[in-house]
């Protein structure tokens, strides 16, 4: 073997293919019998464990003052108007149908027919539900009606001010499945003919749809891209047989790696669910071996010749390609998020698998090749002959010709990426997450148009004292925050203890409005809320205040699921408390801030992971070109590329999402492995033509860079194209993220790829003084 | 009349279980809805008047409480199914002085009054709904002064021991909608008060469930002076305790009146 670097590991592969291929299946086999274990989890809030502080805050806040964790609205539109006899009687035999289902925590459904009302009549202080049968008359009908708008609890909650719109809140058990509930109470609602329209909205409808699609999609997906990239391989290189090794590749990998995970007893969750189809996408760099072995043959004419030689030139960038990918995700291991740190390990473990079949299943698989298919087949495969290889020469002649002009305009596109890069935001929107005409975001768009809000936020107030809530100061207190909080124009409606001490009060001085304010003793406080614990459901009160009256708790409807919202939410909390001297201390719970504690802390962990990867890559890097300065140079394409694309997500007002955070970390592994594959060939290819060492004439650099742009250039040209062939598929996705995994995939893989050809031998014509200057390579 | 509704509702029993109605019938045991007409009896109706202090602890699924302290008077009507309630507040605090008065009667919608010291008023206050709690507690207006016997069909469904009593099990059907489907009620065979009973929500899912933890005779009527009602899909439970229970004290009818909620009866509340 010439120049040491031997692969015993290939040898043997090559010698005894037979036990390569047995000892592959057994291990396969291992892993499959893992797979009926397999449990899911598409709950995107176990991303955060049970211990975060706000998952045991929000436990706690729900436990105090015995709310939901989940619930589903039911809006339900007449544009002719709620108040007539049809309606009312369609909204009664709903909601009796939903109380009936499973998983629905019926006694806390909030509807006409079920929420209670306190009023005064002739002297008699009634609370009773509104509606608790279908009224028949016009009279009986125009009193629901008074009642409804007339009260103002109501308002924007269960009906528009413009009567046209109601809701009905089914709060859901512990562990009920939005999206099978939602499917059931759209089955109901579908019996009933009629001109109501009905929208299904929550947070647990989308999150609990979006899982069920996601596996769904991820089902159909993963084979689809799985196939076109059989198609598209077969089409470069005209062999079934090599076709379906390169693709078994990638299926080994993902089995063993799966069957680990499911074996291990992880469960499988949003972001693993991801997995095969990265690890799909990081088996193409094999290709490279592939690519360099239809030239060898060529060159050799023999088989195991031409395996062992390919090896050898691609074995170092192969490695270290792998090498890198894998440190890029095994960063993620080191993160806070626990199935942040599964991913990671999970596709970091798949791509060592990856690079070991690499180097024993792939040579072995090539053995069984028929030689006079390869023959056939590598009869393209001349750099002086093949077009893609020319026009790809020409590429990089053009970058080693023309530096300047090159380097210019891409600082020009960087310049540009770098302004559209400080506009970017930080910010997930689960809703977001589905097109704009589904039926999930429709039924929040026009939700959120009608009445208070889908999103639901928290503000607990809470004193130091037993019993402070009650008195007429505290009320007070908190009645100005609610004001000061519906000044924001997210904010749709608030309520809390306060609005019920008002109406009770109202209502004991005949439904006078002069009386519809807080009473001046603690005393007349806690006897309005004794009566309204004699009338209504004992959770009404106990949704607003703690035990103790220690505690209260504001309910704030947001207007849209952006976690900004909730931060300009928080803000306003804080400027009241600024101004406000009150012993009562304020903090935020619900859903709203739940997620906004997950986007920021999912998000930003992605963010530090990222950046840490960036790091991590580079020091492969240099010890892979033992060299910084070819590590830096080596490293433009994918900084470049990943600037290109957030500068663009930047101007398009994309937000940086949870899909678009797990994508950067798949743009580092791939984007870099280009930059590998030519800076190591073209390296090889010049200590192989060079005479003499020290720095080289500008002639044979220019010759080295078209040659390496022609060859394996070539293979980073399939290598791209495989990939984005595959992952355009996505962009038909009805999920938005996976459009946007298309398009980013897509977008990468063509500048990347544009980058190394072009841009790389452009900087290292112009810097190869500084690159060359000690024995650099 | 009663005797005919009686036979009717027997009949009716009978005709849907008639296996155990056979052997009901076989083992001499009373027809359902008379077990339960007893049971009324027992439970509700004991004596010509009552009295006592009761203490309520009011407990949620994280242990937090809220106590009540209320003395209760009632007094049946000499003849007839009616009831006069009494009710005054000691605790919380800030209840104190709080009345309420109730006029029950079997065949319509009770009357209601309810003081509220801190504005010095008296509100009439509607009765629509007796399924509702009372005082914020688990225990509705019915469990504390009965539910219309008309209003469910009863079903024997066998008879076993419940806590080291023997015990007739009868389930309680409701013939109108309301907030359980169904109720499975396990009475003592000598005392006829429940020993247990399972209400079933509209998902048959047991969600609330009486227990008597401790019974007295007091004046020859066994009383449930310590009894809880749980509810097991929030985890919240009401205690309740009777203390210096009297039966025949002789309450006097211008105890149960509009006046006494603003001046309380200084001799019986103490």
């Amino acid at each position: 073997m010439r120049k040491g670097l031997r692969v015993p590991l290939v040898e043997f592969s090559v010698e005894h293919p037979r036990w390569v291929m047995v000892l592959t299946g057994l291990l396969s086999l291992a892993a499959l019998t893992q797979f009926p274990k397999v449990k899911t989890d598409t709950n995107p809030k176990h991303m955060l464990p049970e211990t975060a502080d706000v998952r045991r805050f929000n436990d706690e806040v729900e436990r105090t003052f015995g709310l939901y964790e989940d619930t589903i609205v039911l809006g339900i539109v007449n544009e002719d108007g709620l108040f007539n006899r049809e309606t009312l009687e369609r909204v009664h035999r709903i909601t009796t149908e939903v109380l009936q289902l499973k998983g629905v925590a019926a006694r806390d459904v909030a509807s006409f027919t079920t929420v209670d009302n306190v009023t005064v009549e002739g002297g008699t202080l009634r609370a009773s539900p509104l509606m608790p049968e279908a009224p028949k008359s016009a009279e009986e009908i125009a009193r629901l009606r008074e009642a409804l708008l007339g009260n103002p609890l109501f308002i924007n909650r269960i009906v528009s001010a413009d009567a046209k719109t109601t809701a009905i809140y089914v709060p859901l058990e512990k562990g009920a499945n939005g999206k099978a509930i939602a499917d059931s109470i759209r089955k109901i609602v579908a019996k009933e003919k009629g001109g109501e329209r009905y929208y299904v909205a929550g947070d647990p409808v989308a999150r609990d749809t979006f899982g069920a699609e996601m596996f769904k999609l991820m089902a159909i997906f993963a084979p689809i891209a799985g196939l076109v990239m059989f198609a598209t391989r077969y089409l470069m290189f005209g062999d079934l047989f090599l076709s379906i090794a390169l693709m078994m590749d990638a299926m080994i990998a993902i089995l063993w790696s799966m069957g680990l995970l499911i074996g291990l007893g992880f469960p499988i969750h949003i972001m693993s669910s991801m997995a095969p189809v990265f690890l799909m996408a990081i088996a193409t760099d094999s290709i490279h071996i592939f690519n360099e072995f239809y030239f060898r043959f060529r060159e050799s004419k023999d088989k195991k010749t031409a395996i062992l030689e390919t090896m050898q030139a691609v074995g170092r960038p192969v490695r270290y390609t792998a090498l890198a990918t894998a440190a890029a995700f095994a960063v993620l291991l080191f993160m806070n998020i626990v199935p942040v740190r599964v991913f990671g390990g999970l596709v970091a473990f798949g791509t060592l698998a990856l690079r070991i079949l690499s180097f024993t299943f792939v040579p072995a698989m090539l053995t069984f090749v028929k030689e006079e298919n390869v023959e056939r087949a590598s009869r393209g495969e001349d750099i002086a002959t093949s077009r893609t290889s020319r026009l790809l020469g020409r590429l990089a002649s053009l970058g080693a010709r023309h530096p300047w002009k090159v380097v210019l305009v891409g600082l020009g596109f960087l310049a540009a990426a770098v302004v559209g890069l400080s506009r970017i935001v930080v910010d997930n929107n689960m809703v977001e997450w589905f097109k704009k005409d589904s039926e999930v975001r429709v039924a929040d768009r026009v939700l959120n148009a009608n009445l208070g809000g889908t999103s639901l936020a928290y503000v607990v107030a809470a004193s130091p004292e037993d019993d402070f809530i009650k008195t007429p100061e505290a009320l007070r207190t908190i009645e100005g925050l609610q004001r000061h909080l519906e000044r924001l124009p997210v904010v749709g409606k608030t309520f809390s203890v306060v609005d019920y001490v008002k109406r009770i009060n109202r209502v004991l001085h005949q439904d006078d409005p002069e009386y519809e304010t807080i009473p001046d003793s603690k005393d007349a406080v806690g006897q309005y809320l004794f009566l309204f614990s004699m009338s209504a459901k004992p959770s009404d009160l106990d949704n607003v205040a703690d035990y103790p009256f220690r505690q209260a708790n504001v309910w704030v409807q947001l207007k849209t699921w952006d976690a900004e919202a909730m931060r300009s939410v928080i803000r306003a909390v804080s400027e009241f408390k600024a101004a406000h001297a009150t012993p009562l201390e304020f903090k935020p719970a619900g859903i709203a801030y739940f997620n906004l504690v997950w986007n920021d802390v999912v998000l930003w962990d992605m963010v530090k992971g990222f950046v840490i990867s960036l790091v991590a890559v580079w020091v492969i890097l240099a010890f892979n070109f033992r060299s910084l300065r070819w590590a830096l140079v080596g490293y433009t394409p994918l900084v470049f590329t990943v600037l290109l694309i957030y500068g663009c997500l930047g101007f398009a007002g994309k937000h940086f999402d949870m899909p678009i955070s797990v994508l950067s970390c798949l743009s580092l592994g791939m984007a870099v492995d280009f930059a590998i594959h030519f800076v190591s060939r073209f390296q090889s290819r010049l200590s192989e033509t060079r005479p003499a060492p020290g720095a080289p004439e500008g002639a044979s650099v220019t010759e080295a860079l078209v040659w390496t742009a022609a060859r394996p250039g070539k293979g980073i040209v399939r290598n791209a194209m495989l990939f984005a062939a595959a992952f355009s598929v996505m962009l038909l996705a009805p999920l938005t993220p996976y459009v946007t995994v298309g398009a980013f995939i897509v977008s990468m893989m063509t500048l990347s790829a544009l980058m190394t050809i072009l841009y790389l031998p452009a900087l290292i014509v112009l810097l190869r003084g500084w690159l060359f200057e000690r024995g650099a390579s | 009349m009663r005797i005919f509704r009686f036979v009717a509702a027997a009949l009716i029993a009978l005709s849907l279980v008639a296996g155990e109605g056979v052997r009901a019938q076989e083992t001499q045991s009373p027809a359902a809805e008379e077990i339960m007409r007893r049971l009324q009896q027992a439970f509700f109706y004991a004596g010509q008047d009552f009295a006592a202090k009761v203490g309520m602890r009011l407990v949620d699924k994280t242990g937090h409480e809220r106590r009540r302290s209320l003395t209760m008077l009632r007094l049946n009507a000499k003849e007839g199914r009616n009831q006069k309630y009494y009710t005054y507040f000691h605790a919380p605090a800030d209840v104190r002085g709080t009345a309420f008065l109730v006029w029950k009667y079997p065949d319509k919608d009770d009357d209601r009054w309810l003081f509220i010291p801190a504005i010095k008023l008296v509100t009439r206050i509607a009765a629509r709904d007796n399924q509702s709690s009372f005082v914020g507690s688990d225990f509705t207006y019915e469990d504390v002064s009965g539910r219309d016997l008309g209003a469910d069909a009863y079903k024997l469904l066998r008879e076993e021991a419940m806590a080291g009593r023997d015990c007739y099990v009868v389930e309680s059907n409701p013939k109108a909608a309301s907030a359980f489907s169904r109720k499975v009620s396990w009475i003592d065979k000598t005392s006829f008060l429940p020993v247990k009973e399972e209400y079933y929500d509209v998902q048959n899912e047991l969600f609330r469930v009486f227990t008597a933890d401790e019974v007295k005779e007091i004046k020859g009527h066994p009383t449930a002076v310590r009894r809880t009602m749980k509810n097991l899909k929030t985890g919240h439970y009401t205690e309740v305790v009777f203390e210096n229970v009297d039966y025949d004290a002789g309450l006097e009818e211008s105890l149960f009146s509009e006046r006494s909620l603003q001046t309380p009866p200084a001799k019986w509340i103490q």
